[in-house]
């Protein structure tokens, strides 16, 4: 080894290092002064102490991949030694930004999850000059948008949103299994729904779904609502139970009580409250999905996404398969469900029918 | 990387493949709104045409920025214009939606004041924190009352505006920048405004009418700027402003003032600036430090000071007085910049020996870099560099530029004769 080597050699033995892990779990070592730049890093390091050995490595957001660590250290190992002018660093950042517009997304993506500021700010500088002056044709083709607003969407200009993220996930749910529910309704003769009105305000319902989600009971409920229903209307054909089962797909697994057995069946004359039960939410909805068809929720945890629709499948299965069976633990337990859930404030309709229920 | 060119299918679901090759749709929020931002306020909102989830990204944009980009085209006919203006601006503010943080007005071609009026009254709903108002046409505009009704103001910046706010104003707690230029505003609204707004940090103030007497009473003010006419500038409780640029725009007259007020106008400007860092001196204003009486040095001296720009006419007695005074006061004086004054008339007493005398009892023991302006090589310009070069021991660089090429080489000859203190100085001659 020459003396250059040795003397590069010592120094670095004496440098402290951190050990970062990415999300595919490969560890690596960094040098302290390195990671620290990163304000994420810091605060591991600093407020719980880890990153000190291999099996302390600090987890890193997923949204940072090894090559987007590697970038971003290069950055950070530039940046931290204090000498440097601004000249310097300037022409630093404009060499470093070179890259395929791909890449510069997840940068963008993985500077921000780590909150290193500066390189957030270099870099969507960076995606803001490749954006302006285009086309939307060129933009799309340097982004991979897809084209997929009809014409008169492009030209309307104002949306009504509330912006409820929950409301938005409902959407895109509803807007899914309608799909379904749409492919299947055209094989059966479904009965025109009637129009109920439901005066429960779209924030009840949610707070009703949020108290109610993936709750058990709640379920039973609904099922022993549609069971008095079923009880009335035995008369009925079996295109109606299965347009009842088709419909019990519905989506909203968190809007069981809602919508299951109301749109799309017909009135059961007897159960005088459950007209107040009819879910003006779908119809709402319905208008929503007009426009919302496909409207990706953008927001809304991906966890969180796939267990509401491995619920809403798991119901929507459950149901079509052991219905007779169903039907009699539903029998059994009708008699003995109490109303709890219902969180709503002030909807005495609700209530009354969960009561008469009881009888 | 090779780019996938997908068929145009408006009413599918986005398939996996578009997922993964789209990265920058699923960006968060913040970021997405500061690349919007950062885009012209035209390419923001066409924006929406991208996509399904494009569509209203750019309403949630908190910086709208109305300025001569806006409009791509231009017209001789101004009141096509103006509507065409008139007409993006409401569209953009109506389809809007979220908190606007700053706004910035500053379109060449705007005279309308009624729709301005409503503009800024939308704004105001808005928690705004940063107003920018250019008015480029026409006579003073007025903005109107609800912008003092903004408390989440931290910076304001009018231009071509009269300022009358309602009476109930009680000042911006939250402002820290104000820059006012062209503005009319009155003696007691300026007071009261400055010294309301407790957190005040800059304040730039040019060309204004109706202050005759400036008044500063911010205890958080670190930058102030100002160039104007004016009679008369005290600072009040400023312990924290370390940054002064002050231009008096008028030559005022010494005999007269001589006669009615005899304070020194230098001690009472330093008394309140304990901490001074950067000075600039600019037009007449060392005309007016000079009123009254001139001490040999300041009692405090400005330990701070490292930056020392003045506008001097070397021939004029008094103002060399002060400029030395000023000289002796700064120990840690790193920058100097001497500008010389064109000359008008001649001045009341002209002296010509000023420099040549020896007045220094200590050197410049931290200046560097000096740079030396518009001289035309008389014989008071020349003792200042000759003095200058012979008593700072650690300079760098000492910079001439003369004010026109008659007698440059005189001059330069001369500059090659002078001794230097410093064995590290360059003396450099720039061209006028």
């Amino acid at each position: 080894m020459s003396e250059v080597d040795m003397a590069v050699i010592k120094p670095e033995m004496m440098k402290s290092y951190i050990w970062l892990q990415t999300a595919d779990g490969s560890i690596q070592q960094v040098e302290q002064e390195v990671a620290m730049f990163c304000p994420m890093i810091c605060h591991e390091v600093i407020q719980k102490g880890m990153g000190s050995s291999k099996n302390y490595a600090i987890s890193l957001p997923q949204r940072v991949n090894p090559a987007m660590l590697s970038l971003i250290l290069d950055y950070c190992r530039f940046h931290q030694v204090p000498g440097r002018s601004n000249k310097e660093r300037k022409s630093f950042d404009e060499k470093f930004i070179r890259m395929d517009t791909k890449r510069l997304c997840e940068l963008t993506s993985a500077a921000d999850s780590l909150q290193l500021k500066p390189l957030v700010d270099l870099t969507s500088r960076a995606l803001a000059r490749i954006i302006e002056g285009k086309s939307p044709e060129e933009i799309r083709e340097i982004f991979h948008l897809p084209d997929d607003l009809t014409e008169e969407e492009k030209l309307e200009p104002l949306k009504n949103t509330t912006d409820d993220p929950r409301i938005r996930l409902l959407n895109r749910l509803y807007a899914k299994k309608r799909k379904e529910l749409k492919e299947r309704q055209k094989l059966k003769n479904i009965e025109v729904e009637e129009e109920r009105v439901d005066d429960r305000s779209v924030d009840d319902l949610l707070s009703f779904i949020n108290g109610d989600n993936g709750d058990s009971k709640g379920i039973k409920n609904s099922k022993s609502k549609k069971k008095n229903r079923r009880r009335k209307d035995q008369q009925k054909n079996t295109s109606a139970n299965e347009a009842i089962k088709n419909h019990n797909k519905e989506p909203n697994g968190l809007n069981q009580v809602c919508c299951s057995a109301e749109v799309g069946q017909t009135v059961r004359a007897g159960v005088g409250a459950t007209s107040n039960l009819h879910d003006v939410e779908d119809d709402i909805f319905d208008n929503k999905n007009e426009l919302d068809d496909g409207d990706i929720d953008d927001e809304i945890d991906p966890a969180l996404k796939e267990k509401i629709d491995r619920e809403v499948e798991d119901f929507a299965r459950r149901l079509n398969s052991d219905w007779p069976e169903r039907m009699q633990e539903i029998l059994s337990f009708g008699h003995e469900r109490k109303p709890v859930h219902f969180s709503l404030n002030g909807n005495d309709s609700l209530r009354r029918y969960a009561n008469s229920e009881q009888r | 990387m090779s780019i996938v060119i997908k068929q145009r299918e408006p009413s599918r679901l986005p398939s996996k493949t578009d997922a993964e090759f789209d990265r920058i749709s699923n960006l968060p929020g913040h970021v997405i709104d500061q690349i919007l931002s950062r885009l012209p306020i035209r390419d923001a909102v066409r924006s929406s045409v991208l996509s399904r989830k494009w569509r209203y990204k750019w309403a949630k944009i908190p910086c709208l920025v109305f300025d001569n980009h806006c409009l791509n085209f231009s017209s001789q006919d101004q009141s096509f214009i103006k509507n065409k203006l008139v007409n993006i601006i409401d569209h953009v503010l109506l389809l809007h939606n979220g908190p606007i943080h700053k706004f910035k007005l500053s379109h060449r071609d705007l005279l309308g004041v009624t729709d301005i009026d409503r503009w800024i009254l939308c704004i105001s709903r808005s928690s705004i924190k940063e107003v920018v108002l250019e008015i480029w046409k026409g006579q003073r505009y007025k903005p109107p009352s609800c912008l003092f009704n903004c408390q989440n103001l931290v910076h304001l910046e009018l231009f071509n505006c009269l300022l009358e706010p309602p009476l109930m104003f009680k000042g911006f707690k939250n402002l820290k920048s104000l820059d006012l230029q062209h503005i009319t505003i009155t003696q007691d609204v300026f007071e009261k405004l400055v010294s309301s707004c407790p957190s005040l940090e800059r304040l730039t103030l040019m060309n204004f009418t109706g202050v005759t007497h400036l008044v500063i009473d911010a205890p958080n003010l670190q930058f102030f700027d100002i160039g104007g006419i004016f009679e008369d500038v005290s600072f009040l409780n400023t312990v924290h402003l370390s940054y002064v640029s002050i231009g008096l725009y008028v030559n005022i007259d010494n005999e007269e003032n001589d006669a009615r007020d005899n304070s020194s106008k230098l001690l009472r400007f330093f008394v309140n600036l304990p901490h001074i860092r950067r000075l600039e001196i600019q037009s007449y204003f060392l005309k007016y430090l000079a009123m009254g009486y001139v001490p040999s040095r300041l009692p405090n001296l400005c330990v701070d000071l490292n930056h020392l720009s003045i506008r001097i006419d070397f021939d004029d007695l008094e103002e060399n007085t002060a400029a030395l005074c000023l000289l002796r006061s700064c120990p840690n004086l790193l920058e100097l910049e001497m500008l010389a004054r064109p000359e008008e008339q001649s001045s009341m007493e002209r002296s010509t020996n000023f420099w040549e005398e020896d007045h220094w009892s200590s050197l410049f023991a931290h200046l560097r870099l000096v740079k030396v302006s518009g001289i035309s090589g008389v014989k008071s310009e020349m003792d200042f560099i000759k003095f200058l070069l012979s008593n700072s021991p650690v300079l760098e660089q000492l910079t001439v530029k003369p004010a026109s090429q008659e007698g440059e080489w005189e001059l330069m000859k001369e500059l090659l004769r002078f001794r230097r203190a410093s064995i590290y100085a360059e003396v450099i001659y720039l061209d006028p």
